[in-house]
């Protein structure tokens, strides 16, 4: 017996050793342009540098680690590089890649690291099917888990990233396009600074301090993104900061302290978007009059939208506490929906009264607002708000595939019954 | 009868003392201490960062006692242009050198674009002339700004 348990200890020890005759540098070294490199599984430990156009790809259970301050790969002025299916663990970053051009990252899980995938004065990037985990830390102090700098050209695809400060953060990158990623329990979903030509489609955000963080950035567009439980004390499920020409589309904002803000920004569209369960659906400071509200679905939140903006125009929007009437019968509510809220203006000066909410004094409060602002043309007013919701046409659809496996169990089910088959 | 008359004298001896302690309290010029960041709340006033990178913070103590916190010296001097320098008490920024408060009217200033700070403004703050200089020989070179420069500076991403 005790033999048996020494040799199933000694299998598990050696199990995840390193394959000491296989030297990864060596093999990047020796190769030609163009040549793969097929990593054998175990764990190598070591700083490793692609200085060559190759593709690299690890066997599975491939695994790298630094045990210093060192990136764990380091990818420099080259191009079309390819590195995929590989795990790597690293006390600070685990891949860094300077003045790459077409590089592919696909298929690598990276671990306890504080920064996941670092990349500056690159183009022509995929970073696909990535997994990025940091550590327990504060957000404060750790870094991000893709990180691009001074880039051009980069699609971050089917990526999950979870516990890192921004998920993606993106500084003065062009062409840069995010999508179908999750990004969890993080500071920010993803972050943009000074960037331009920016696609976001198809994410999800979730219980991060904010969804989608976006500065300074020009030419934007932000659609069929699901951006959920972001309430913390300075939430926001998308915040826009200084930020031109956006078109904001059929995305999901639920359950978020405030859904969408927007700060010093202009020409920015936001459409059939559902608002649901939000403290605050729609936040507007310093919003230019070309910006619209428009065909949107505000349902179940506290507050509708709150602004200092005497310009900011709500179009077609469906309210779930409009109260008017459509005698005219062409599907618009006869008189104006006014969303001005006393407390919802000073909410915008001062957010600590955020925990007043729905308090009984507010609710009296905002009950006399409805009554008073009805002569209010100009603040927060839609002149034809919805009186339907377009989710109804979502109630009605049906799912062929389960429709049709339903119908196969019944028949077979009725079969059995038929034939007396005891199941 | 004696004792009763001593206690009456101390009484009033301390009262006094505390009268004159309230108004010399009362004329005294009051200071502004900064506090420190608290990362988990603390955000920009302008863009709503959350402050992540304490050795970049600012903070201005309004004389009224509120507190406003910047993640970068551009926001900070951006609080300023809008609001003027009427209410502000007194104005802090983090030592680059040291990572202690510094009072915003009195440090050095380095500016170089390619520094980077929370915003990318490109302008770090140090107490003394020395400790920039000692910056700018182990990073790249840049100018030496005094706050009245800050003024007039083109805050904003730099080509």
């Amino acid at each position: 017996m005790k033999q048996i348990m020494l040799f199933f200890l000694f299998f598990l020890m050696t199990s995840q050793t390193a394959y000491a005759e296989f030297d990864i540098q060596y093999a990047i070294d020796q190769a030609k342009a163009g040549d793969s490199i097929h990593i054998p599984a175990g764990r190598y430990q070591g700083n490793f540098t692609v200085k060559k156009p190759i593709k690299l790809y690890g066997q599975k259970g491939t695994e790298l680690y630094a045990q210093n301050d060192e990136p764990v790969l380091k990818i420099e002025h080259v191009s079309n590089v390819s590195i995929e299916n590989i795990r790597i663990t690293a006390k600070n970053k685990g891949i860094v890649a300077n003045e790459a051009d077409n590089l592919e990252l696909r298929a690598i899980e990276l671990k306890d690291i504080r920064v996941g995938i670092y990349l500056q004065q690159s183009r022509h990037i995929r970073i696909l099917e990535n997994r990025i985990i940091g550590n327990e830390s504060h957000f404060a102090e750790k870094g991000n888990g893709i990180a691009i700098f001074k880039s051009e050209d980069v699609v971050i695809d089917q990526n999950t990233i979870e516990q890192v400060q921004d998920g993606i953060y993106v500084e003065e990158g062009t062409r840069i396009d995010v999508q179908r990623n999750k990004v969890t329990n993080s500071r920010y979903g993803t972050h943009f600074m000074y960037s331009s030509n920016v696609k976001v489609l198809f994410n999800t955000y979730l219980q991060n301090v904010t969804g989608l963080m976006v500065m300074m950035t020009t030419n934007l567009e932000i659609s069929s993104n699901t951006i959920s439980a972001h309430n913390g004390f300075n939430s926001y499920g998308l915040m826009m900061y200084d930020t031109q020409e956006a078109m904001v589309r059929e995305n999901s904002f639920l359950h978020n302290r405030v859904g969408v803000a927007l700060q010093k920004s202009s020409v920015i569209q936001i459409q059939e978007n559902r608002f649901q369960m939000n403290q605050t659906a729609l936040e507007c400071t310093k919003v230019d009059e070309r910006s619209i509200i428009m065909d949107n679905q505000f349902t179940g939140n506290i507050l509708t939208a709150r602004s200092d903006n005497r310009g900011l125009r709500l179009i077609h929007n469906f309210y779930d506490d409009y109260t008017g009437l459509d005698v005219t019968g062409d599907g618009f509510g006869d008189v104006p929906y006014v969303a001005v809220s006393s407390f919802g203006q000073w909410m915008v000066r001062q957010p600590v009264y955020q925990f007043f909410v729905a308090s009984p004094s507010v609710v009296i409060l905002t009950s006399l607002d409805q009554q008073i602002n009805k002569t209010e043309r100009n603040l927060l007013v839609d002149n034809e708000p919805k009186l339907l919701s377009n989710m109804k046409e979502i109630e009605f659809s049906l799912n062929i595939l389960q429709l049709v496996i339903g119908f196969i169990v019944f028949m077979g089910s009725l079969w059995l019954w038929k034939r007396g088959i005891r199941v | 009868m004696a004792l009763e008359k001593g206690d009456t004298s101390v009484t009033r001896w301390i009262m006094i003392v505390i009268i004159c302690g309230v108004i010399l309290v009362g004329c005294g010029e009051k200071t502004y201490l900064p506090r420190e960041i608290n990362s988990e709340t603390d955000v920009c006033e302008v863009c709503n960062m959350s402050i992540v990178h304490n050795e970049y913070a600012g903070q201005i103590v309004l004389k009224n006692g509120d507190y406003e916190i910047f993640d970068d010296i551009g926001c900070l001097m951006d609080y300023i242009e809008l609001n003027g320098d009427g209410e502000v008490g007194a104005a802090y920024i983090k030592n680059k050198a040291t990572n202690e408060w510094i009072d915003v009217y009195k440090a050095i200033y380095v500016y170089n674009k390619n520094y980077w700070t929370p915003m990318n403004y490109g302008v770090i703050a140090f107490a003394t002339k020395d400790e920039a200089k000692e910056w700018m020989n182990d990073e790249e070179e840049g100018q030496l700004f005094a706050y009245r420069d800050l003024l007039t500076l083109n805050w904003g991403i730099h080509e």
